[in-house]
């Protein structure tokens, strides 16, 4: 071995100290850096360093249309809050809303317009310009408007001035087929209501001001129509007021959000809620609760459901259809509702109808804590364009039969929410041009030949009129509260291009959907007590505030028609499948962080556990924990859940608040497509539904399948934040009865060692 | 090796010494190189995988935020007792078989101190900044937190190091001197600064023996205070199962018991591959398996003890503590603990398995491993049942943490390894005071 | 003064009972298990506005969650009696926090204003704060977490980005307590008034369980609340002095 010198030992600690330092170099360049220098030297007019700027403006994750306080700093969003001004959630906002950050900031997001270029399906989509994605648009629009109703318009459910623009541009282009497609939009509600009462549009239910709440399925703090207006409701009426305490009770088969929040939880056989209601107005009318002129008629309609028919047949015991009938009319303010999965029945309007009864017969109508009527809304069309499920049906015939030339879809996803018995993706392939409007590759925008990348709703202008509403006139205005991030277009202004392009301009001759939007707004100006201040100024008070309102409200009293009582009955409900081939009722659910499926690519929505059994990121099947032991199976075990219609696979949660005979599972997750954070995680119950229908409201009936379960043999895993969930007798969750006095609590008052006088 | 009788000789045992210093054969070679480099490979290298990205490598989760590090930390200090400790306690009670083993046993305390402190640095998330928790003047104006038991902890291990390292040194200095005397060379260097100018003057030999006792009364309350800190690094917080009075002396018994069974492990080896089967003798295995047996003993009525209160208790918390230890997710851990603390050491009773070599080695292991266990279900059974269920979970360590538990064997082994070359394992000249005189020598000086 | 007299009183303050109530204010959360649903807006807040990583499914399954504030559950009775009753779990602001006597670099410690704060650049990630903490608040990052791009855009510019190895949980979001401050001060306020500071889970809250404000203010929304015929402590029995009241929740049974 030769000797290492001086200079040879110099040059190799050189080298050792160059490869140290290089080393460090390299670990400290691949850290990622959380701090951003602020690249501006002449920043924008809206950019103050360091000082945060609040937009208001309203919330785009569900149909509530809760307004919303954006905190910008520098340019980009940084929290969304509730706007205390606006009525609906008063400041509050959910879980979901919140996460609408990560629908701007998503790393999935559609950056450019898209062309397919192999496949339909196959996802090889290429970029492209604007010009180009546009002009062919309007190329094949001018051809196919030849050809009444062949272009089809499905978006999601969009009220306001947006709705109206595309009324517009569909009337232009010589189409009836404008659909709103929302999975979880309420058909049967609005049949029931447009049955009972004449309504076309949703009451207002007034929770904050009820005393006593009968719900029957509407998980009304978690998923139904408007949680966070229903949760100040329930918070306010539990321990806001200062008259005694609002008791709720809740009836479903599988224990909800709503239902653990209750005072009592009834377990009701799937669909057999509305037997109940009418059984409770049965003792209502034979106890001599309803005296009005048209008792008689009442009584003879419900003259069926005495309370041992009605414990036969709903599995409610008959003493406890009888004390409910006695809670709920002797409370000062009775409150009925009912939804979710009670509407979701072959029955479901039939059952809606006898909940909306219970409040008239205990004259609540148009009461504080009763059901209020709201007045119309002051923009947007008046014609409902939602597509129930028949509409989907006939949107697939026409497809098949090659009656639609262009189908244009706006962020909306009938692939992931259509069961796959509807054969929606299938029919797809008849159709030749399918354009979709979205800001993500859902499953619906995979099967697109163009992709038209949408703002998400902070990017975007537009406006909102709340359904259901708060007892009086609201709208609200949603503006941009950052710049762009990318090359995408508001889908307002979309449309007005494509109209200008296919030769509309006449009709709609806005320059953009800010234009459009101030023009129609002041229509509102005129109608509203301004004190001669002009529009500019009202505009920009609206803008500020996010919000406007008017002080007019619906004359209470209704009347209902004699042929309506005569033909009230609640008949049985239907299930797709056999009993003895399938023992078990599938009750689907929505969780307020998934929704129907769009919370699945948003992380923090997928991290949040939810909140019955913790889990996250997964899907999974729950099931009573004496079912599961008769057929010997375990918590965390892989079951095969099949319908007639196809088969997934869950993780098993034994449950320990559903019945026996339903078993119960997550709608949500199960995506082939939205990108990393929703992609292959879990399943999707929809996609196994049978394509049962509710025929008064032509809506999907999603709780009436039956399935059977089979153990796969593997475990899951699944991933639960929670660990054991008893408290051991630890009184970690105290509780107290209602009526205790604050003597009686004396000793845990004298117990918080906290007493402090003011400084 | 069936050896002929004839009688040892002083010079026997200098050249005997002197001659594992310095003689240093292939075998020797093989097993520091391997110890290296699975130190290097199972220690080292996961290490600095787990510096780089996180604590995460390890298994660690919510409930459970201490795991294997701090159960190795405690196992290392555990062990460290008994050897100083036992070395002084013995050399009080001028106990004669103490003499052939006490300086192999004072190293097992200084390299199990050194490689405790090491976990503890493995165990914390930043490092890097361990030296915060060292009270040091600082233009930040900070200060450690003397109310914390960890900082106790710092300061009692600091000390104990301190003082063994000392004790050790001290009475080496002889036998430095000694091997300086035989050898040449680097050293001879090495040697003449390590026995400071020793020429074994009356003087010399009265203060060395005067401070040696000093240390050694000193050593004992410390050792048992360090395991005290240790315990209170636990008993302190409000952890049901963690939160007992028993925890001091628990931990003081657990640590002379696991080192008392890491000191024949050692003795084992050091017998049967130094070439030292004439200085340790059955006699020792003896004296050392009666130790061991009373202290299994008291080590399993601390253990009952633990159970009644918690039985006793009668709290949701403490209880459910003692049905998860028995049945629950480690049970299988805790009866693997019982069997090798509790039942096995029975065996002692019987003189003749305290005088075989093989059966007492196996023994002292098993004793060892039991006792890691206990440390790690001190931890590991106690984070994950604790006041609120919700927040319950289990912690199962990860590969980097098992390496590194196999790897820091391997640090302790090559450091002890390397300690042999350098110091002379057995004391020389406390050897020779136990040796019958050499009669005609003295008859020839007469002369 | 010299050293001793100085140690002597020092000790005497520091031994009086309720010495943290001599500070400028005490925060204070009421949280009412009557009113909340467990429906997760307040965990949702609390992540947006402190920079809570997103920690992955990999993550969670091994039992690392970040949440400073968390939905526990807890099942009583077995169908059809079975009732689910949740409680929100955040850091209790314990005034006697076992937390902080442990931590051997100070790095989690009591402020004048009653707050367990967190020194993250302090912690040496030794984790015993976690270990003593009996109501299990204090999570650690075990990485160093990392945001999709964009997803970083939306992190909250008032609040730090903690790295891997140190120790974090609920502040009672301090910089919104920081910034009403500097804001009375603009206004030449001295003191806050009762509604000036919402941490964001407080904020979001849809059905209002969750109050904050200044126990030492009687005229305060919280102190009204804490003085609730309801409102006990979580683990009363450790006497950790927590500055988070729970309600209870109510119990009616159907007459
Ligand atoms: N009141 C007060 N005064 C202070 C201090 C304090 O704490 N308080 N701190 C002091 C200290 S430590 C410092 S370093 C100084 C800093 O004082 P300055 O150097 O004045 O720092 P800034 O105001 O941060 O930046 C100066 C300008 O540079 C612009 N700029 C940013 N990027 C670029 C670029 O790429 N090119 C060009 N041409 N311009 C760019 C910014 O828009 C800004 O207008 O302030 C000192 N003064
Ligand atoms: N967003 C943003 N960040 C920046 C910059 C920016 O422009 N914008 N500028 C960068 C630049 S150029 C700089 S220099 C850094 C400055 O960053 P920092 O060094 O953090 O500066 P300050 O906040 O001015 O002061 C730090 C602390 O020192 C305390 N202090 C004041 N006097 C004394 C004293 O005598 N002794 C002690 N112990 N403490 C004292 C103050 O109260 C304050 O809490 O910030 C950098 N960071
Ligand atoms: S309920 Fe939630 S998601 Fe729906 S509008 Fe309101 S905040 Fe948004
Ligand atoms: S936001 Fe409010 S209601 Fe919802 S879980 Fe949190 S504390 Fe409960
Ligand atoms: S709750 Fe835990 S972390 Fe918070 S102050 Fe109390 S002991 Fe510390
Ligand atoms: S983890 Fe950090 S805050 Fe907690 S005790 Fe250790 S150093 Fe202190
Ligand atoms: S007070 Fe702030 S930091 Fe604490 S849980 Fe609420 S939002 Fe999170």
């Amino acid at each position: 071995m030769s000797t290492i010198d001086r200079r040879e030992f110099l040059k190799l600690v050189g080298a050792g100290s160059v490869g140290t330092g290089a080393g460090f170099m390299l670990a400290e360049a691949i850290k990622h850096p959380l701090e951003h220098l602020i690249p501006y030297s002449i920043p924008p007019e809206e950019f103050s360093a360091g000082i945060d700027t609040w937009y208001n403006s309203v919330c785009g994750m569900c149909p509530a249309g809760c307004g919303i306080s954006v905190r910008t700093r520098e340019g980009r969003a940084k929290k969304i809050e509730g706007n205390p001004s606006h009525p609906v959630n008063q400041g509050r906002l959910c879980a979901l809303g919140q996460a609408g950050l990560q629908v701007l900031y998503n790393p999935d997001r559609l950056t450019a317009p898209m062309l397919q270029k192999g496949e339909r399906g196959s996802d090889t989509f290429l970029q492209t310009t604007w010009e180009e994605v546009l002009s062919s648009v309007a190329e094949r629009l001018v051809v196919s408007r030849n050809r009444t109703d062949s272009i089809y318009f499905l978006s999601q459910g969009v009220r306001g001035h947006l709705a109206k623009l595309f009324e517009l541009f569909m009337g232009g282009l010589d189409s009836d087929n404008l659909w709103h497609y929302d999975f979880d939009h309420p058909h049967s509600l609005y049949a029931a209501n447009d049955r009972l009462f004449g309504e076309q549009q949703l009451p207002y239910y007034d929770i904050r001001n009820s005393r006593y709440l009968l719900s029957f399925g509407a998980d009304y703090l978690n998923s139904w129509l408007s949680p966070v207006h229903h949760s100040l409701g329930f918070g306010h009426s539990r321990q806001g007021g200062d008259g005694p305490r609002g008791r709720f009770v809740q009836i479903e088969p599988k224990m909800s959000i709503s239902g653990a929040a209750a005072d009592e939880w009834i377990p009701a056989r799937p669909g057999s809620e509305g037997i109940l209601a009418m059984g409770i107005g049965h003792q209502l009318l034979a106890k001599g609760r309803y005296t009005a002129v048209d008792a008689d008629d009442w009584s003879a309609a419900l003259k069926d459901y005495s309370a041992a028919s009605v414990a036969e047949r709903t599995g409610v015991p008959a003493e406890t259809v009888v004390r409910l009938a006695d809670e709920f009319s002797r409370s000062q303010a009775g409150l009925a509702i009912g939804g979710s999965s009670a509407g979701n029945h072959t029955n479901g309007v039939d059952t809606l109808v006898a909940v909306n009864m219970l409040n008239y017969l205990v004259g609540n109508i148009g009461k504080a804590g009763g059901v209020v009527f709201n007045p119309d809304p002051v923009s947007g069309p008046t014609q409902s364009r939602q597509a129930n499920y028949r509409a989907l049906e006939d949107l697939v015939e026409n497809a098949r039969n090659k009656r639609i030339d262009v189908l244009i879809i706006n962020n909306t996803n009938p692939v992931f929410t259509l069961p796959k018995s509807t054969g929606f993706t299938e029919a797809l392939a008849s159709i030749p041009l399918i354009v979709s409007l979205s800001s993500f590759m859902d499953e619906t925008t995979v099967m697109a030949d163009i992709i038209l990348p949408s703002h998400t709703y902070l990017e975007s202008w537009g406006d909102d009129i709340p359904q259901p509403g708060v007892g009086f006139s609201v709208a609200a205005v949603s503006q941009p509260v950052v710049s762009p991030l990318y090359n995408t277009r508001a889908t307002g202004d979309i449309i007005l291009d494509l109209a200008g392009r296919v030769g509309l301009r006449e009709t709609m001759p806005w320059s953009s959907m800010e234009e459009y939007l101030r023009d129609g707004w002041r229509e509102i100006h005129a109608r509203s007590e301004t004190d001669g201040e002009n529009f500019d100024a009202f505009w920009r008070d609206v803008l500020r505030s996010g919000v406007w309102g008017e002080n007019t409200r619906r004359e209470g009293s209704v009347v209902i028609n004699k042929r309506v009582i005569d033909n009230l009955g609640v008949a049985e409900p239907e299930f797709a499948g056999s009993e003895k081939e399938y023992p078990f009722m599938l009750h689907p659910f929505m969780t307020n962080a998934m929704h129907d499926g769009r919370g699945a690519n948003l992380p923090w929505m997928q991290e949040l556990p939810e909140p019955m059994t913790s889990i996250v990121y997964g899907s999974w099947v729950e099931m009573n924990p004496a079912t599961a032991k008769a057929m010997g199976l375990h918590d965390g075990d892989m079951v095969t859940v099949s319908s007639a219609f196809g088969s997934i696979e869950a993780a098993l949660v034994v449950f320990p608040a559903i019945m026996p005979d339903v078993v119960a599972m997550p709608i949500g997750q199960g995506h082939s497509a939205l990108g990393r954070y929703a992609r292959n995680r879990g399943t999707n119950p929809l996609q196994i539904l049978a394509p049962m229908t509710d025929s008064a409201s032509g809506s999907l009936a999603t709780n009436a399948t039956r399935v059977s379960l089979v153990a796969t043999g593997r475990r899951s895993d699944t991933v639960r934040t929670g660990g054991m969930a008893r408290q051991l007798g630890r009184d970690i969750v105290q509780s107290t009865g209602g009526d205790a006095t604050a003597a009686e609590h004396s000793s845990a008052l004298n117990s918080i060692p906290i007493v402090v006088e003011s400084t | 090796m069936p050896t002929e009788e004839k009688p040892l000789q002083f010079a026997d045992v200098n050249n005997d010494i002197v001659r594992s210093l310095v003689v240093t054969g292939r075998n020797y070679y093989i097993t520091l190189g391997i110890a290296m480099f699975v130190a290097l490979a199972c220690f080292f290298f996961p290490w600095f995988y787990q510096l780089y990205y996180g604590i995460g490598a390890a298994g660690m989760n919510h409930p459970t935020v201490w795991g294997t590090y701090l159960a190795s930390f405690i196992f290392w200090i555990g062990l460290s007792h008994s050897g100083t400790l036992l070395s002084c306690v013995l050399h009080i009670t001028n106990s004669e078989w103490r003499k052939a083993m006490y300086r192999s046993a004072e190293a097992m305390t200084l390299f199990s101190l050194l490689v405790a402190a090491t976990m503890v640095m493995v165990h914390v998330g930043r490092p890097w900044f361990i030296h915060w928790a060292a009270p040091y003047p600082n233009q930040m104006g900070l200060w450690p937190n003397f109310k914390s038991p960890l900082l106790f902890d710092v300061m009692a291990i600091t000390t104990y190091l301190t003082g063994s390292l000392i004790f050790i040194y001290m009475g080496s200095i002889p036998d430095f001197a000694a091997v300086r005397d035989r050898t040449s060379g680097w050293r001879r260097h090495l040697y003449v600064l390590l026995s400071l100018g020793w020429r074994g003057t009356d003087t010399e030999w009265h203060r060395l023996g005067w401070a040696y006792t000093f240390l050694a009364v000193l050593i004992i309350p410390l050792a048992v205070s360090v395991h005290s800190i240790v315990s209170w690094d636990f008993a302190m917080s409000l952890v049901p199962g963690l939160h007992q009075t028993i925890f001091a002396p628990y931990f003081v018994v657990g640590a002379i018991y696991s080192g008392t069974a890491g000191i024949v492990t050692v003795m084992f080896v050091l017998r049967k591959y130094m070439n030292f089967e004439h200085l340790i003798t059955q006699l020792h295995f003896d004296n050392l398996g009666k130790l061991l047996l009373f202290l299994s003993l008291l080590w399993t009525y601390i253990n009952m003890l633990e159970l009644f209160t918690g039985w006793y208790s009668g709290t949701s918390a403490e209880y459910e503590q003692i049905k998860y230890k028995l049945t629950g997710f480690y049970a299988p851990l805790y009866w693997e603990m019982i069997l090798f603390c509790a039942v096995a050491p029975l065996l002692m009773f019987s003189t003749k398995f305290r005088t075989s070599f093989v059966p007492m080695l196996v023994l002292s292991i098993a004793i060892n491993i039991g006792m890691y266990t206990e440390r790690f279900l001190i931890i590991a059974t106690t984070l994950s049942r604790q006041y609120l269920p919700d927040a319950w979970g289990v912690y199962v360590p990860s590969l980097v943490e098992i390496s590194i538990l196999v790897g820091s064997l391997a640090v302790f082994v090559t450091l002890f390894l390397i300690f042999v070359k350098i110091f002379p394992s057995v004391s020389i000249y406390e050897v020779k005071e136990t040796m019958p005189q050499p009669r005609k020598r003295e008859a020839n000086l007469e002369s | 003064m010299n050293f001793i007299d100085r140690f002597v009183a020092g000790w005497a303050k520091y031994r009086k009972p309720g010495y943290y109530e001599d500070f400028d204010y005490a925060w204070t959360m009421t949280i009412d298990l009557d009113r909340c649903s467990g429906c997760g807006a307040c965990v949702t807040a609390c992540q947006a506005e402190n920079n809570i990583p997103i920690v992955g499914e990999e993550e969670l399954r091994k039992g690392r969650e970040m949440q400073w504030i968390r939905i526990e559950r807890y099942w009583e009775g077995e169908y059809p009696n079975a009732k689910l009753k949740f409680i929100p779990m955040l850091c209790q602001h314990c005034d006697a926090a076992p937390c902080e006597t442990v931590c051997p670099v100070s790095a989690t410690y009591h402020n004048q204003d009653g707050l367990n704060t967190q020194i993250y650049n302090r912690c040496i990630g030794t984790r015993s704060c976690a270990v003593y903490c009996p109501y299990e608040v204090r999570y650690f990052n075990y990485y160093d977490h990392h945001w999709d791009a964009p997803l970083e855009q939306q992190l909250n510019p008032d609040v730090t980005v903690r790295e891997k190895g140190v120790m974090e949980k609920c502040t009672f979001c301090v910089q919104r307590i920081r910034q009403a401050k500097d804001h009375a001060k603009d206004d030449g306020r001295r003191r806050l008034r009762d509604g000036d500071v919402q941490p964001a889970c407080v904020q979001s809250c849809p059905t209002e369980a969750l109050n904050f404000g200044d126990r030492k203010d009687s005229s305060s929304k919280v102190y009204r609340s804490m003085h609730d015929p309801r409102a006990y402590h979580v683990l009363e029995e450790l006497n950790t002095l927590p500055s988070v009241v729970y309600l209870k929740k109510v119990e009616t049974h159907a007459d």
